[in-house]
């Protein structure tokens, strides 16, 4: 039976609607384990609040495409404002609008979760033909370090990280037919990326899942139950307000709708013990500027495929993956000078020389020290604190950036603060010492998070079992980047479909006929 | 300062037609604070005052829920009186010359939580909206959308 993707903003709610599985989100873990239940047989309707957009609906536009593509039109943050938390909504979810870069869980991520977390049964050997499956449903490749797309900004970090000696890589991507138009924070206009709105979505629904879009989970009621209740509200065209409201009946319920997502769907339905919600993880990046004397233009070609990784560890005994990376990053004009940090005629003088701004960010995983909290009126808040260690490595990896940029050349280096630091030459770069990282002054960005509603063994110690099902509950799972114990990797969307075909093979093998 | 005093140092803004959430003096604030942070001069001559950014805030704020416009509102009316509340002058936001309105709104970027916050919020909406405009972008080197 083939199945459908319906735009329920466009036709009435479903009555009486029933299904085996019930999975929200239609990201990299939702399309991923509806497509495996699906291709077994199993009858899986997916809800996913935003809209299906492809082709030339991406406008590669900033104001229309955060508003339509992002949750809370892009304007999500943490709490007190001070990290911006991106995450998807659409059709496909993150990987839609994400900037392509392909990262495996390392080996040492996995062991460091088996013997910390006791997550035993997620051992390197064991994910080998999982994490092998998802760089496949990527169609993942590493950009021609030679050709075309490797922009400007690529080539300088990696001419900087030559000149120190430090060391680097070119980053697999899952981009097919790139155009190099470089807005893929804003969607791919020539659908060059093979995300799962391109891959997982329609091998589900060939094999008979019905994905509904702007359709959004409110919550789940019967959770200790055979059957499950999934209430649900039909969106507006734009995806603002909510109309009626509809039901599912599923016997096993999937939650797939991102860490912040699936935590906040459980904490409204109050399902699950004290752990829900807690141990976020934001992985805040730092965006770093620089100006060159020659054009960078790093709003075309491929905005981030070159990481340096001289600071990274894989392996850290206390913590997986630690340290930090910087990799190079471009952006649509509206973005960059949203996070620009100088005002009136000098930012408009920064902006003026667009093409010869460069782009690094500093990616620092972090301990998942966050928290998710639904209020009683129904509001979303996310809660994060940074700590004492990561301020230190934050200025660490600032001094890093600016290093960086200055051995390829870079006329002027500038890091935010409440007041933005300039640095001409190396003997500047102390003044990053006297950035405090307070709340709200530096532009921190989360693209990545994990965790609220972590896995663990023994319900002391997390939100849901070692397969994803949510302690206090019956056939409810979390299979998303909610379950992770600490940050999986540098980059997301790898771990989470390898992760997703992993605990829906587990599903499958636990469902019964 | 009582509230009449209050209320007649912030003055009667000109009416707008068509605004959807904002009141008219939210919408001189916001403008005012538009023409401080994109004036003319500096890099290149487009500026707030060739683009209506206080209207394309209305239009966001009108769809936001309850509870963020809510604040935000509020914050306008803070950034209104800032000069009064947190520097004791007799003179509201909207009456600054746009370069004392830029170093007051600078303050605000180094000042307490609340400040920095609606800072933050502000200018990046501001920023997004500005460069997303095709009259902006011949003078900062961007050919816009490659793929129409």
């Amino acid at each position: 039976m083939a199945g459908s993707i319906t735009d329920l903003s466009r036709t009435a709610a479903p009555a009486g609607l029933t299904a085996e599985v019930c999975v929200v989100g239609s990201g990299s873990a939702g399309a991923t384990v509806a497509w495996d239940l699906a291709a077994a047989g199993r009858e899986v309707v997916v809800l996913e609040e935003g809209a299906d957009y492809t082709g030339r609906q991406l406008t590669q536009r900033d104001g229309r495409m955060f508003d339509q593509l992002y949750m809370d039109r892009g304007g999500r943050a943490t709490a007190d404002l001070s990290i911006s938390v991106q995450q998807g909504r659409v059709l496909g979810g993150g990987g839609v609008v994400n900037q392509c870069d392909v990262v495996p869980i390392p080996e040492g991520v996995l062991r460091h979760w088996q013997r910390r977390f006791g997550l035993s049964d997620l051992s390197p050997e064991a994910l080998v033909p999982f994490q092998a499956r998802a760089l496949a449903d990527l169609s993942a490749n590493r950009p021609d370090p030679g050709g075309p797309l490797f922009n400007r900004n690529n080539r300088l970090l990696r001419q900087g990280a030559q000149a120190l000696g430090w060391r680097g890589e070119v980053m697999l991507h899952n981009r097919v037919g790139c155009a190099g138009i470089g807005a893929c924070g804003l969607g791919c206009p020539v659908d060059a990326k093979r995300n799962p709105r391109f891959v997982a979505v329609p091998g589900a629904v060939a094999a008979g899942a019905r994905f509904l879009t702007r359709a959004r989970a409110v919550a789940v009621e019967g959770a200790g139950q055979e059957l499950k209740t999934v209430r649900a509200r039909r969106l507006d065209p734009d995806g603002y307000r909510e109309l009626d409201e509809f039901a599912i009946r599923a016997r096993v319920v999937v939650l797939a709708a991102n860490a912040v997502g699936s935590a906040q769907l459980l904490l409204r339905s109050g399902i699950g013990n004290r752990h829900v919600g807690r141990h976020l993880s934001l992985q805040p990046q730092l965006p770093v500027a620089a100006w060159f004397d020659e054009e960078v233009r790093f709003f075309r070609g491929i905005p981030q495929s070159f990481a340096v990784t001289e600071f990274e560890l894989e392996d850290d005994p206390e913590h997986g993956w630690w340290g930090f990376r910087l990799e190079s990053i471009g952006a649509t004009p509206g973005v960059v000078a949203s996070f620009m940090p100088r005002l009136g005629a000098a930012g408009k003088e920064d902006m003026r020389r667009f093409p010869r701004v460069a782009g690094a960010l500093c990616l620092l995983p972090d301990d998942p020290q966050g928290r998710v909290e639904v209020e009683r009126s129904g509001r979303l808040r996310i809660h994060y604190q940074l700590s004492d260690e990561q301020r230190a490595r934050y200025r660490a990896a600032a001094r890093a950036a600016a290093r960086l940029f200055l051995a390829a050349g870079a006329r002027e280096v500038v890091v935010s603060d409440a007041r933005p630091v300039s640095i001409t030459s190396e003997a500047d770069l102390s003044r990053i010492d006297a950035i405090g990282f307070l709340p709200a002054t530096v532009p921190l960005i989360s693209a990545h998070q994990q965790g609220g509603v972590r896995m663990a063994p023994s319900e002391r110690d997390g939100a849901a079992d070692p397969e994803g099902r949510v302690y206090g509950a019956r056939d409810v799972l979390v299979l998303d980047s909610g379950g992770y114990p600490s940050s999986a990797s540098s980059h997301t969307m790898a771990p989470i479909i390898a992760l997703a075909h992993f605990q829906a093979r587990r599903l499958l093998a636990r469902l019964p006929g | 300062m009582g509230g009449g005093a209050l209320a007649w140092l912030r003055g009667r803004a000109p009416p707008v037609a068509g605004l959807r959430c904002l009141s008219d003096h939210e919408y001189r604030t916001l403008r005012q604070l538009a023409l401080a942070l994109f004036p003319r001069q500096g890099g290149f001559s487009v500026g707030a005052e060739d683009l209506d950014l206080a209207r394309s805030f209305d239009g966001f704020l009108a769809d936001e829920p309850d509870w963020n416009r809510g604040d935000l509102k509020k914050g306008l009316f803070l950034l209104e009186y800032g000069p009064v509340v947190f520097e004791g002058r007799a003179v509201t936001f909207s009456h600054l010359p746009a370069p004392e309105g830029l170093a007051h709104f600078e303050r605000w970027v180094e000042g307490g939580l609340v400040r920095r916050q609606l800072a933050l919020a502000l200018r990046r909406f501001l920023a997004l909206v500005f460069y997303d405009r095709p009259e902006v972008w011949p003078y900062i080197g961007y050919e816009g959308p490659l793929v129409q």
